[in-house]
Order: structure tokens, then sequence, then C-alpha cells
């Protein structure tokens, strides 16, 4: 069924090989899982595809939908946008540009360098800041996961977010119709996929928010193409230049490349799902004002920290680090050229940011207010371990499934345990 | 403290505890977004909540922070046994501000906390002497966005 193939998240437990433990519950940042009937369930319209379930579930029992290689046969024409973590996962000896030419040995018709438009984008961040005081700091679009997270959990920070696309977006846009032009093939036949380092940005192309249609066609997880390239390497011939990007559009594959990239005082960069949520509440409390601009990824260490990679975060950062020297940190971009574009709306997000702020416990206030307080009254009333065995994951959470009445008191072990003392 | 509130909660405030400071505002505003108060208002509160709960760490000496709601008000009765502010409109200036180097340290200090409750609160009373430390009612109106649809 059509519904089955867009479904709203990357992340999906499969439910033969989920034995129903706690784990993927207790890692979730923000309580959207719960363990019901012996399986683990994702509440959809809370989840916003951190990953962090997926890290932690022993059984591979949380799956993430990318697409497949092969679903590129369906393509005329194919188009790769890798992230610039992909060069990052290959030894020293590797460059960037072997790898962008290894994507077309093992099939695709047309490779971009994104990391070159990432440095464009980061120049477009900053005329937006200069343009735009206030509010501070702001936040880039670049990780689906924290723009969800302002979008369902702190919609009061919406205005702080940049409406400027993220670079793959930008550039499928352009390329889309531009090839079609020069290729003679129709815009339909055209396959314009991402090569990815997590799941969330399966979700941002399936169901975008800023936009009602992602321009992408799909995206391939870096550990499902690693093999191919591996594969190809060393027939790859140095013939051709595609890689134009300096370190600045390299370095974004790790946390604080995009600070480097703006080139404004006062920046700050902070990765990882606990301490983002714990700056998104400092910036509720009115604190980090003095900051310009705020780079915000959930995946410890940026990019290269992400769901779908191959080489361990510590390395790909040092190797990050070792081609940000390399090429350079002078970006090479015609901010000329960027100024023109960014007026012109290039960079811009189409719809901007919409929040979807998760509802309250009740319609009316009053009621909702009572709710509030019986989930009070209940706290001190179950086991208090915070055990998860009742299927929430603490018993806070659980006090609040009861009153909203999708669980009951017996469901805490402890209150069970007691009743059944007493009979 | 108007007549019963239909939601009520206590949060104590430790004294230094600068490791968990902040963390009663967080959960004063998770309560606010739980009955569904329109994001404004969750803004105001944050602010005044965290900057009053700041100033019971670091100047109070602890004490406790008592949250009051109703749908068309949100109180807060911050109590601490602290020293009292010895001149209240000199602490109500932006900029003025009795912290220590160890505070400014760490961020704070700005002078900006007590001006900050006053700019995003609609009432503040502020009671304060040496004997019995500071006493802020903080009174922040609102209408929930439930009741704006109707």
């Amino acid at each position: 069924m059509e519904q089955k193939k867009t479904k709203k998240h990357s992340l999906q437990i499969d439910l033969e090989k989920c034995v129903g433990c706690v784990l993927c519950m207790k890692a979730c940042p923000i309580q959207a899982i719960r363990v019901r009937n012996g399986k683990a369930v994702i509440d959809d319209d809370r989840c916003v595809d951190c990953g962090e379930c997926y890290r932690v579930c022993p059984h591979d029992a949380v799956r993430s939908q990318t697409t497949s290689f092969h679903d590129l046969k369906r393509f005329k024409y194919t188009v790769a946008l890798p992230s610039p973590v992909l060069y990052t996962q290959f030894g020293r000896e590797v460059s960037p540009n072997q790898i962008l030419l290894a994507l077309k040995k093992i099939g695709f018709d047309y490779v971009v360098d994104v990391a070159w438009i990432c440095e464009k984008v980061n120049a477009a961040y900053r005329l937006y800041i200069e343009d735009h005081p206030t509010p501070m700091p702001m936040i880039s679009t670049v990780c689906p996961a924290v723009v969800r997270l302002v979008a369902f959990l702190y919609p009061e920070l919406a205005d702080h977010i940049i409406p400027i696309d993220v670079p793959r977006e930008v550039l499928a846009r352009e390329l889309r119709s531009k090839i079609s032009r020069k290729k003679n093939v129709s815009e339909e036949e055209i396959g314009v996929i991402h090569i990815t380092s997590c799941a969330a940005k399966i979700v941002s192309i399936n169901n975008p928010i800023g936009l009602s249609k992602s321009a992408l066609d799909g995206a391939i997880a870096i550990n499902d193409i690693y093999g191919k390239i591996l594969d190809v390497l060393d027939e790859v011939e140095d013939d051709e230049i595609l890689q134009q990007s300096s370190g600045v559009g390299i370095g974004w594959a790790a946390s604080g490349g995009e600070v480097r990239g703006i080139e404004l005082h006062n920046c700050l960069a902070v990765s990882g799902v606990k301490d983002v949520i714990q700056i998104l509440d400092e910036l509720e409390a009115g604190k980090l004002k003095d900051i310009k601009y705020l780079e915000a990824l959930v995946c410890p260490d940026g990019c290269i920290g992400g769901t779908q990679v191959v080489e361990n975060r510590h390395v790909a950062k040092h190797r990050a680090e070792s081609l940000v020297k390399m090429y350079g940190e002078r970006s090479r971009v015609s901010l000329k050229v960027i100024k023109r574009q960014y007026r012109e709306g290039y960079y811009t997000l189409p719809e901007g940011i919409t929040c979807k702020p998760l509802p309250p416990l009740d319609i009316d206030p009053v009621k909702a207010l009572q709710k509030r307080q019986r989930i009070e009254e209940i706290i001190p009333l179950l086991g208090g371990k915070e055990c998860g065995a009742c299927g929430a994951p603490n018993c806070k959470t659980l006090a609040r499934d009861i009153v909203l009445g999708e669980a009951e008191m017996e469901d805490c072990v402890f209150i069970k345990l007691h009743t059944a003392e007493h009979k | 403290m108007p007549g019963k509130a239909l939601f009520q909660k206590t949060f104590t405030i430790k004294k230094d505890d600068f490791a968990n400071a902040g963390e009663a505002s967080v959960q004063i505003k998770n309560i606010l977004k739980d009955v569904g108060f329109d994001s404004s208002v969750i803004r105001r509160v944050a602010v005044a909540s965290y900057e009053a709960e700041m100033n019971v760490v670091m100047y109070g000496g602890g004490g406790n922070v008592r949250l009051a709601v109703n749908p068309d008000n949100v109180m807060l009765v911050v109590e601490d046994k602290g020293p009292g502010i010895p001149d209240v409109d000199q602490a109500m200036q932006e900029g003025f501000s009795t912290a220590t180097d160890e505070m400014r340290e760490m961020g704070f200090g700005a002078g900006m906390g007590l001006p900050n409750i006053k700019r995003n609160s609609d009432d503040l009373k502020i009671i304060t002497s040496p004997d019995s430390g500071t006493r802020l009612e903080i009174c922040i109106r609102s209408s929930v966005s439930g009741t704006e649809e109707n």
C-alpha cells in the first residue's frame, strides 16, 4: 500500500526481532517509545528521528528505512549528492576526489561535491544573520532532528531557525531542471540521491518540514554503499576533478564545521542529543543571548557520529581535521555570487518552519490542569525504581500515561506485587 | 496567593547547587506546555522562573519556588532565607550586580536577574528584609491556546 512506502519516520521497529526489552525506550531522550504487548512502539507524532534507539538496540530490531542501491534502477539518469562525512570514512591515502570518482564508477551518472555547496550555504547563513540581528542565537536547518525538536517540543524557538534550506535540497532543485535540459531526460527520470550518515535525513526527504516536497528521490546510507566504493577505489583513475570544496565545506562533517565556515564572532557548536536538548532549554530560559550562531547537531561530534557510518567517530573526526588542514580553511566561493543568489531566494527554505507542538493533556485548560495535578499525585504511589517494566520509560511517564488512559496503575509491577500480596 | 489554584507544586532549591540550577524552571515550563499555554506565556514564565531560581541558588542560600497555575494566570512565589536585598531600587537597575568573581566566571552576574523578572511578569511584588530573606510574588497572566479557539 502507498501508506507503507511513505512512512512518517525512517526508524521502524522490526516486530519479529524486537524482544520487548527496555533499552530503546530508556534511550529515547523525549520519551517517544513504549513497550506494549511485548514489543516496542514508537509514537509517530513525537519521534524526531534522532537515532538513539537505533544505537542501543542489541537485536537489530530498529530499522532505518534508507534507499537501497537497487532502487536506482528505476531511474534513467542518477545523481549522487554525498554528505561530506563520506570523505572521512576511508584511509588517509584516499582523497575526496577519488571517492567522488568511485561513486561514478559504481554507476552514478553525475556526482556533485556537496561540501562545496555547504560552503555557499554557510556564507548565506552569515548574510541572513547580518540581515536579522535578533533573535539570538540563530540555528541552522542542517540537522533534521534539531528542526523537529524545535517544531514539536520547542515551538517558542521557531524564530531562531534560519529559513535557509540544506545544501542537498538547494543543489537537487537546481540540478534536476539543468540535467533534464542538458541530457534530454524528463525530470521524473532523474534520480537525485543523497548519500547519508544518518536516518534523520531520510525523514527530511520523505516528510520534509519547510517545503512541500523534497527535491531528492532518496538517500543511501554510507554503511550500505561503503563496500561498493571500497571495491572500485583501486580502479579509479584520478583523471577528472570533481572536488571543488576547501576544508571549510569538508569540515561540515564534524561538529564545529558550520561555526568554522560562518566567520562570525561568538558562535557555539553543540552536539549530542542530550546536550542539544539542554541548550534548547537554556535558550527558552532566555540564556545565551550573546551567541550569534548556534550549530546544533544531535549526533555525538556531529554528522560523523551518525547512525549510518562505518568509521569510528573519533577516527573520522581526526580524518576530517586532517582534510580541513590539507584543503585549507579559506573558502573559494564567490561572495558576490552568493549575495546575488541569496537576494534572489536561491537558498530560501520554500515554506519556512511550521511548528507542530505536541497536544496538551486536554483541550479544556481546566481539565488539563486537573490532569497535570493528578500526575503529580500518582507519581509517589508508583514503585519509584524507574525500571520500565510497566512499558513506560520512567515512573513519571507512566503516571502521565495513566492519566491519559493509556496505562493502568496495575501496570506498575510494584503495585501489582503489593496487590497480590494483600489478596 | 490567590485562592486555591487548579495546579500547585513546590520546588526546593538548594544553596550553591549550580549542577542542578535551572532544573525547576525546566519542569515548570514543561508543566505549562502540558496544559497548552500560549508559547509567549511559556517563554515569559521560563525566563522569570529561571532568573528567580538562580537568585535563590546564588544569593538566597536556598529556598523554594511555589508554582500555582490557573487557566488565566501563573503565579510563582519564590522564597529564600538569604540576607535580603538592601536596596531594591538599585537591584532593579539593569547591570547592577553583587555577584562574586566565581559567579561571573560561570557567566552569571550580568545584573539582569530582577529586571528580567520584572520585564516578563505582569505583577511583581518583592518583600525583603535582612531577617527573613526575600519573597518574590510573580504573576504572569495568560490565555490558554485552547480557550482562544472558541
